[in-house]
């Protein structure tokens, strides 16, 4: 909205609009950049994968280890994404609608996660549940697993995609304000009544947004999970691990097809969140055009 | 860290279980498992972390990561300028679409960015069989590296610069105009000065995904000690070699710049939102 | 019909006082205005009835009873927010009939039931015709009748507005204040609103408390406070004031070469006072004598019914404001820069 009302403007204005060449030249030279870096490295992710013709793209799919990789990249984002939501919407309820001391230091804390090396994400649940890490000899004993296998896959996943839902509800909330939420109490509503009613239609389009964003990153890990999988095939191989395995054993076909898999889930994430922004804008646009009245 | 339980009296309910469960689970998750990663290091004498954390092949991998972080964060930082004001001022065919596509360094896996960028430019690619014969060697060479740090911190310049582009008011250029200024000297008065803290911002936010970034890295970099070899890898490579104290102290190391740029990251946002008059 | 008492109420905000030591009573079935300038006070008072906020020490009782450890959900209380926190993403019709949806299922009313008394209450603020429309879909003033609706529909015994005309413009803003006073007059229900517009209060309300500094000024009717305020704050909060500095002695108060009688200051000994005259107060006249001071007419805006003055006294910077009726301005033919002699006819004296 805000870009289409400035566009006009400047197209109006002919004092501060650029000459036409020199519009097409700057167009020209920003596409450029996007093909060189964007455009075509993802051209060639599918054309790398249908090389040998749609058989043996397909034929890549059917391979046990691939599904089974398919298998553990879902299990691991259907724990983690749920798990980071209700973080999220806990930590945006708290920082949004109450002041407290030491807000802006758990806001950066919230943050921290964006910043570590995916390899330091992985790095630190092995110091811990490792073999030579705190609780190894203890998990080794009672026989139980966490590095090399599904759990720490799903800490690594959560760890990397941990701010995401907060993130994106904290603003969100804190510009809604909590009139809504104390007019529902006023009215009657219990704590249940005022969250399911009030607060949870109206940030669903925002919680959305950052559960397609975790859902992408925790599909797509390959750092993190690298370190704490053992590479196991058929058993605690996500599919980005699946891809390195095949690229490396120069099965460049296989390694693309299962690319090309994760990168058509990119491409469907991109489309959801672009329908997403165009539903927020749509649930504000009433709203802008009232002010005026 | 100084967290005050009582928040001023208010109506609105769960207050306390939700900031309770999100200190629970921001300990369990991110706190306990860093803290371990210092605790581990602590173990070292001095002399020992020093000696580790100074070692040629690792001193190597911190010019390359930085370096090669710090010149695609550059190139990011022009071209991203670049893409957010094409895509903010002109109407062209497919804008939306290619504005949709920015994002996508975000939502590929990094693995499969990194067969691609390596498939592309490759000797034997479509682009690295164009740039071979000019002897530029792109894939498995630290150039390489810097092509898919690029690529990784593409959409942070645009995704911060955007926003403030579109907020620019119209008025204020048109005032440069009638005050008698060109239209460069109005871009290097009147606009760069609005978006500056924004396009710093955007490049820090670059700079500091692509220190720690791995997965696009390790297909097209060649992986070799002392000249395309990161810091990550490293850690991994540690790793892989049993020595969890080398791999630790590297990553603390790794830790500590990434945080203090985490803090300037955040002065620089502050700094942003209170150009753009958001704080109060 | 519900009582409100207030006693002693204070609330701090870190070390701003917001209410110092409130005491009121608010008699059953009144419309009373809390007003006051922003940051008064007015609205940490209001959101203390309602149990919004709590009182730091102090107590509110509703009929006698003590309700100041009472939630909120239990005081029967119908709020009207500033900003109306209209619930965005439900119907009109939705909004009116969440209070009455969210109850236990014991007390909930009927789906036919419910059905029925929203459609009531919206045809009682005369909206029934847009019981389908969405919040942002209304106009200010729609959605300040819709608000109103929501607050009324769980029969609330008291009802609490803030600012409640505050983000209108001025024309919807004189319509809704006469439908507010007639639909009070109609259900008579304890109403306390909050403003800072002293022309809202004055017309609107019953009772008007005067507020500055987390305090009470004055608490009286609107005729009340504007004929006979307590407080120098009172005088200049409500409509204009001129103001002169002057000296009280034995019953008279001195201004420049004008003595006035002050009753009621006949043992001042000599005390620099302020004395507060209203425009309106102030008479013109061709003539001088020992009741008048000489002025300058600088400047004259004769628009409307009411001619409003600007004179200057002597060679104080200070200009005095006066107002006369259009008859008599034509009967005195006053024109810029002549000198006239003013009369007060009714001044009031702060001793400082």
């Amino acid at each position: 909205m805000s870009t289409k009302s400035y566009q006009n403007k400047i197209a109006n204005s002919r004092a501060i609009a650029e000459p036409v060449w020199i519009r097409w030249l700057l167009i020209g030279g920003a596409l450029a950049y996007l093909g060189l870096f964007l455009f075509v490295p993802l051209a060639a992710v599918f054309t790398e994968a249908l090389r040998k013709g749609f058989e043996t793209y397909l034929s890549a799919f059917s391979e046990p280890d691939a599904l089974s990789a398919i298998q553990l990249t879902f299990i691991a984002a259907l724990v983690s994404v749920p798990l980071n939501l209700v973080f999220g919407v806990s930590a945006a309820w708290a920082i949004a609608k109450f002041n407290f001391r030491g807000k802006s230091i758990l806001i950066t804390l919230i943050d921290l996660p964006f910043a570590v090396s995916p390899v330091i994400a992985g790095l630190i649940y092995v110091l811990i549940f490792g073999l030579q890490g705190w609780f190894g000899h203890w998990l080794s004993d009672h026989d139980i697993k966490i590095i090399f296998a599904l759990p720490g896959i799903v800490l690594a996943t959560i760890f990397v995609t941990f701010p995401f839902v907060a993130r994106e509800l904290i603003p969100l909330m804190q510009a809604q304000g909590k009139d809504e939420e104390e007019a529902a109490i006023v009215l009657g509503a219990s704590a249940w009544q005022m969250f399911y009613r009030v607060t949870l239609p109206n940030i669903k389009w925002g919680l959305l947004y950052g559960v397609i964003l975790s859902n992408a990153r925790a599909m797509g890990e390959f750092g993190a999970v690298s370190v704490v999988s053992g590479h196991v095939r058929g058993l605690t191989n996500t599919l980005p691990l699946h891809v390195e395995i095949l690229y490396n054993e120069y099965n460049y076909v296989a390694a693309f097809a299962c690319a090309s898999l994760l990168a058509f889930l990119a491409l469907v994430t991109l489309a959801l969140k672009t329908l997403v922004e165009w539903k927020t804008a749509q649930a504000q646009q009433p709203e802008l055009s009232q002010e005026s009245t | 860290m100084n967290l005050n339980l009582q928040p001023k009296h208010t109506v609105l309910p769960g207050f306390t279980p939700a900031l309770g469960f999100t200190i629970f689970y921001l300990s369990l998750i991110v706190l306990i498992p860093l803290s371990a990663a210092f605790l581990k290091t602590s173990l070292l004498t001095w002399d020992a972390f020093w000696a580790t954390v100074t070692a040629p092949r690792v001193m190597a991998s911190y010019r390359l990561s930085f370096g090669a972080a710090f010149i695609g964060a550059a190139i990011n930082a022009v071209f991203g300028l670049l893409v957010a004001w094409v895509l903010v001022r002109y109407k062209f065919p497919g804008k939306r679409i290619i504005d949709a596509l920015v994002d996508l360094p975000f939502a590929l896996p990094t693995a499969v960015a990194g067969i691609a960028l390596t498939a592309v430019y490759a000797p034997n690619g479509w682009l690295g069989s164009i740039l071979e014969p000019h002897g530029i060697k792109v894939a498995f060479t630290p150039l390489g590296v810097v092509v898919a740090l690029t690529f990784i911190g593409l959409p942070f310049v645009v995704r911060t610069v955007q926003p403030v582009l579109e907020d620019l008011e119209a008025e204020a250029e048109e005032a440069a105009v009638s005050l008698g200024a060109n239209r460069w000297q109005t871009f290097t008065k009147i606009i760069f000065p609005a978006i500056a803290p924004a396009l710093l911002t955007g490049f820090s936010l670059a700079f500091a995904r692509a220190i720690g970034e791995y997965g696009s890295v390790i297909f097209i970099a060649g992986n070799m000690p002392m000249i395309s070899e990161i810091t990550p890898l490293l850690i991994i490579t540690k790793l892989e070699q049993y020595d969890y104290a080398g791999a630790t102290a590297i990553a603390v190391v790794m830790l500590v710049i990434s945080f203090v740029l985490l803090l300037i990251i955040n002065g620089l946002q502050w700094w942003n939102a209170k150009r753009n008059g958001s704080i109060k | 019909m519900m009582s409100i008492h207030i006693n002693n109420v204070r609330k701090n905000f870190g070390n701003f006082s917001a209410l110092n030591d409130i005491s009121l009573e608010i008699p059953p079935g009144e419309l009373v205005a809390l007003l006051g300038p922003s940051g008064c006070g007015k609205t940490t008072l209001l959101r203390i009835i309602a149990g919004l906020e709590s009182p730091d020490s102090g107590s509110i009782s509703f009929n006698g009873e003590d309700a100041t450890q009472r939630h909120v959900k239990e005081r029967q209380v119908g709020f009207v927010f500033q900003h109306y926190a209209l619930f965005r993403h439900m119907t009109v019709f939705e909004n009116v009939a969440f209070g009455l949806r969210v109850r236990p299922k014991a007390t909930r009313p009927s789906d036919a039931e419910i059905d029925r008394r929203v459609h009531e209450l919206l045809d009682l603020v005369q909206l029934d015709w847009l019981g389908d429309r969405f919040p942002p879909q209304l106009s200010g003033g729609q959605r300040q009748r819709i608000a109103l609706a929501r607050a009324l529909a769980v029969e609330p015994k008291v009802l609490l507005l803030d600012e409640p005309f505050g983000a209108l413009d001025a024309k919807v803003r004189k319509e809704l204040r006469r439908w507010l006073r007639r639909l009070h007059d109609e259900l008579h229900i304890t109403s306390v609103f909050v403003t800072h517009d002293q022309e809202e209060a004055l017309e609107v309300a019953d009772r008007v408390v005067v507020m500055d500094k987390g305090k009470i000024e004055q608490i009286g009717t609107p005729g009340d406070v504007y004929d006979n305020p307590a407080t120098p704050f009172v005088y200049q909060f409500l409509g204009n004031v001129n103001l002169f500095h002057s000296r009280v002695h034995a019953g008279f108060a001195r201004i420049g070469e004008l003595e006035v009688g002050v009753p009621g200051h006949a043992d001042t000994q000599d005390t620099p006072a302020l004395a507060y005259i209203r425009p309106h107060d102030i008479d013109i006249q061709r003539q001088g004598n020992k009741d008048t001071l000489k002025v300058k007419v600088s400047d004259i805006h004769a628009i409307g019914p009411i001619v409003r003055l600007e004179l200057e006294q002597g060679d104080s910077s200070e200009i005095i404001e006066a107002e006369l009726t259009r008859e008599r301005f034509g009967e005195l033919n006053l024109v810029r820069g002549e000198e006239v002699f003013i009369r007060p006819r009714k001044l009031r004296v702060f001793l400082q």
